[in-house]
């Protein structure tokens, strides 16, 4: 099922959720998938798993009775590199920047559709697998480039004067690909993989219609772009220093 | 044209109105009283020493002594020196002839008229140096004659007081000297009372729930310090209430979410794919409306703070993330329009209208239109509409038009309702009406 399997080996993952009625069908369902699923009700028993377990990844859920699974995945982060995706039962911003600067990987809100799980957990393990170091969480940190400042945890771009440019999701997708990719030429297919899983239907319309919506946005001249550029049989780059805040 | 107000709004002032008028009262009733006493007095001082006088001249001249004439205060004359135009006095003409009737003298006509008397009055000379000077201190001269029938003429000068001019200058001096000793106290702890008291509505007035901010200082006398004391208290109260409020609706989403996202799991297991997603939809609906819920209960406490915002771009992204879902929606492109708003919540607003416009009106026509004062996103849609007579009753949350409405598709109400609370939040306030066209138009309407 998996071709994206780094060691040749079922990718093991373990599943931290106090929840018996979502614990279970889940760990079956990933199973089915093609992973190793190892799962534990409580923060304590993750602990001596990590331990004892190769683990390539943990599912980890914030709101659990004992310590939660903030502390945990700080713990996680502080003794090692293995990702972590957290699932949150409240769609509020501020546990999703929480979450994401306790140095989770991504996160899913419940309820959630399992597919659309496994399908996060793959892109997860192949970055890993491919780049070897961690990649920022997708909606961490800020960035700063030609006079904009990209707030990833609020989806926000803030122009000079401090005024918030709210961006449809497809919008920000392609800009954050961009931002955190700098003077790289990403073409139409690497763009649309990179915003893949994230509400991927958002993502339907041509890459190309998308661009020229954010140049009208952050480009003085839209007619001719000097952040966003084509490259002639390849795709677009952003041409602009990029400093992480 | 603004009408003059006598009547004083605040505290301080009505109380300072109301004392000066009350003492003002007190004073002119003392005054009324002293005046009648002065004139009791006045009336016997002329009228007593005059009556023995006349008797004592009558019983003379009938005793073989006549009158000297035109010598001292009493004098003979032949004729009335009193001028039918002059002041009389009939009160004293009464009691002279009541006294003399008294005594057994009969007398014909009785005459009075009050002279002005001044120093170096010609008249004065015939009078005693004292009682002049006591005439002239009391400004006026009362001149009475009497008629002996067939002897002419009995004439009599007595002093007069004319103190009344006096007399008011004297209550109103007293008053002004009243009205400063107790007014300026007055103001003085009115102002005592009403600072704090102002201090106390505007803290009322933009208490927000559960945000921290000073309590207000406790001022004034005691039983104000109670009141705003108490204030206080209440105020810590409703923040608890309301964070206790916020902790039941967090759990009751977790509570709910759980068992859906458990059920969202189980349905993977099911074979038939169209049942699937129909299942998914279902919960997805369900999940809409529990957020749609918990954000309306939450909204008195926006964790969100105020941001400046282009909100031609906020209309602009929310239209896009329809359009990327291929729904049919147009809108119009405006010029950058900066605005203070909490953005999340906007969005959600605008959302929701847009998205009762696709449900029931198939497409959705955006527009922005904005002046100096106000701004408003007009939603216009194809579809049926509201009956007038529903208009009003849609925003209750929990409203469904099942008449003119799918209702297979979600509530109207608790959308609108989310949305319209979202933007009174914001000071604003969301109207709908039938478009003369066809269609439902609905404006979000925002200051600036």
């Amino acid at each position: 099922m998996l071709n994206a399997d780094p060691m040749g080996e079922t990718p093991h993952l373990l599943l931290v959720d106090d929840e018996r009625s979502i614990r279970e069908p889940l760990a079956q369902y990933l199973t089915k998938q093609g992973f190793r699923v190892t799962q534990t009700g409580d923060a304590e028993a993750a602990r001596t798993r990590l331990t004892a377990y190769a683990i390539d990844l943990v599912i980890l859920d914030i709101m659990m009775p004992g310590e939660d699974g903030l502390s945990l995945c700080r713990h996680i982060r502080e003794t090692s590199e293995t990702p972590v995706i957290l699932l949150t039962a409240r769609s509020e911003e501020t546990d999703r920047i929480v979450g994401l600067e306790m140095g989770a990987d991504d996160y899913v809100v419940k309820p959630f559709s399992p597919r659309e799980l496994a399908a996060r957990v793959k892109v997860i393990l192949r970055r890993a697998a491919a780049g070897g170091a961690r990649q920022h969480a997708p909606d961490s940190g800020s960035f700063a480039f030609a006079g904009w400042v990209l707030k990833s945890g609020e989806r926000a771009l803030v122009d000079r004067e401090g005024v918030s440019v709210p961006l449809s999701t497809g919008e920000y997708n392609l800009l954050h690909a961009l931002v955190t990719r700098p003077r790289q030429v990403l073409t139409r297919d690497q763009l649309l993989d990179l915003t893949q899983g994230r509400e991927a239907a958002a993502f339907d319309r041509a890459i190309d219609n998308q661009v020229s919506r954010l140049r009208r946005k952050i480009e003085g001249d839209p007619k001719n772009p000097e952040l966003i550029k084509t490259v002639w049989g390849g795709g677009y780059t952003l041409a602009a220093e990029v400093t992480r805040l | 044209m603004r009408r003059i107000r006598l009547w004083p709004s605040n505290f301080s002032g009505q109380m300072a109105l109301l004392i000066a008028i009350a003492l003002f009262v007190a004073q002119a009733i003392n005054f009324t009283m002293l005046l009648q006493d002065r004139r009791a007095a006045r009336y016997e001082q002329a009228t007593g020493p005059a009556v023995a006088r006349i008797v004592d001249a009558i019983e003379r001249a009938n005793a073989g002594h006549p009158i000297e004439r035109n010598r001292g205060r009493l004098r003979q004359a032949d004729v009335s020196p009193v001028r039918p135009t002059g002041e009389h006095r009939a009160d004293v003409e009464q009691g002279l002839r009541t006294e003399l009737a008294e005594a057994g003298l009969k007398v014909g006509k009785i005459e009075t008229e009050v002279r002005d008397l001044r120093r170096g009055d010609p008249r004065l000379r015939r009078w005693n140096p004292a009682a002049a000077d006591r005439a002239v201190r009391m400004g006026g001269e009362l001149i009475i004659a009497v008629e002996q029938p067939g002897h002419g003429w009995l004439v009599l000068s007595a002093p007069w007081p004319r103190a009344e001019a006096y007399l008011i200058w004297r209550l109103l001096s007293q008053t002004l000297i009243l009205y400063g000793i107790v007014l300026l106290p007055v103001l003085w702890i009115g102002r005592r009372l009403s600072q704090p008291l102002r201090s106390l509505a505007v803290a009322a007035r933009n208490f927000v729930p559960g945000e921290v901010d000073v309590p207000v200082e406790e001022r004034g006398p005691h039983d104000l310090r109670d009141v705003i004391a108490a204030f206080n208290a209440l105020r810590l109260r409703v923040t608890a209430m309301l964070d206790e409020k916020d902790r039941m609706l967090g759990a009751i989403g977790h509570d709910l979410r759980t068992p859906l996202a458990a059920l969202r799991v189980r349905i993977e297991s099911v074979e038939d794919e169209t049942d699937r997603a129909k299942m998914a939809d279902t919960i997805e609906e369900m999940n809409r409306t529990l957020d749609d819920i918990l954000s309306l209960a939450r909204l008195g406490r926006p964790s969100e703070p105020l941001t400046e915002v282009d909100l031609a771009a906020l209309v602009d992204a929310v239209v896009e993330d329809f359009r990327d879902l291929d729904n049919d929606v147009s809108f119009e492109e405006t010029a950058r329009l900066k605005m203070r708003l909490r953005p999340s919540l906007m969005r959600r607003a605008v959302r929701n209208l847009i998205e009762n416009a696709v449900k029931y009106g198939k497409s959705a026509e955006v527009r922005i239109m904005a002046d100096a004062h106000a701004v408003s996103i007009v939603v216009a849609d194809q579809g049926p509409g509201i009956p007038p007579e529903q208009l009003g009753n849609v925003f209750e949350a929990f409203t469904r038009l099942e008449t003119s409405r799918n209702k297979e598709t979600g509530g109207i109400g608790l959308g609108l309702a989310l949305a319209r609370a979202i933007v009174r939040n914001a000071g604003g306030d969301i109207t709908l009406e039938n478009r003369p066209e066809g269609g439902l138009a609905a404006t979000i309407m925002l200051p600036r």
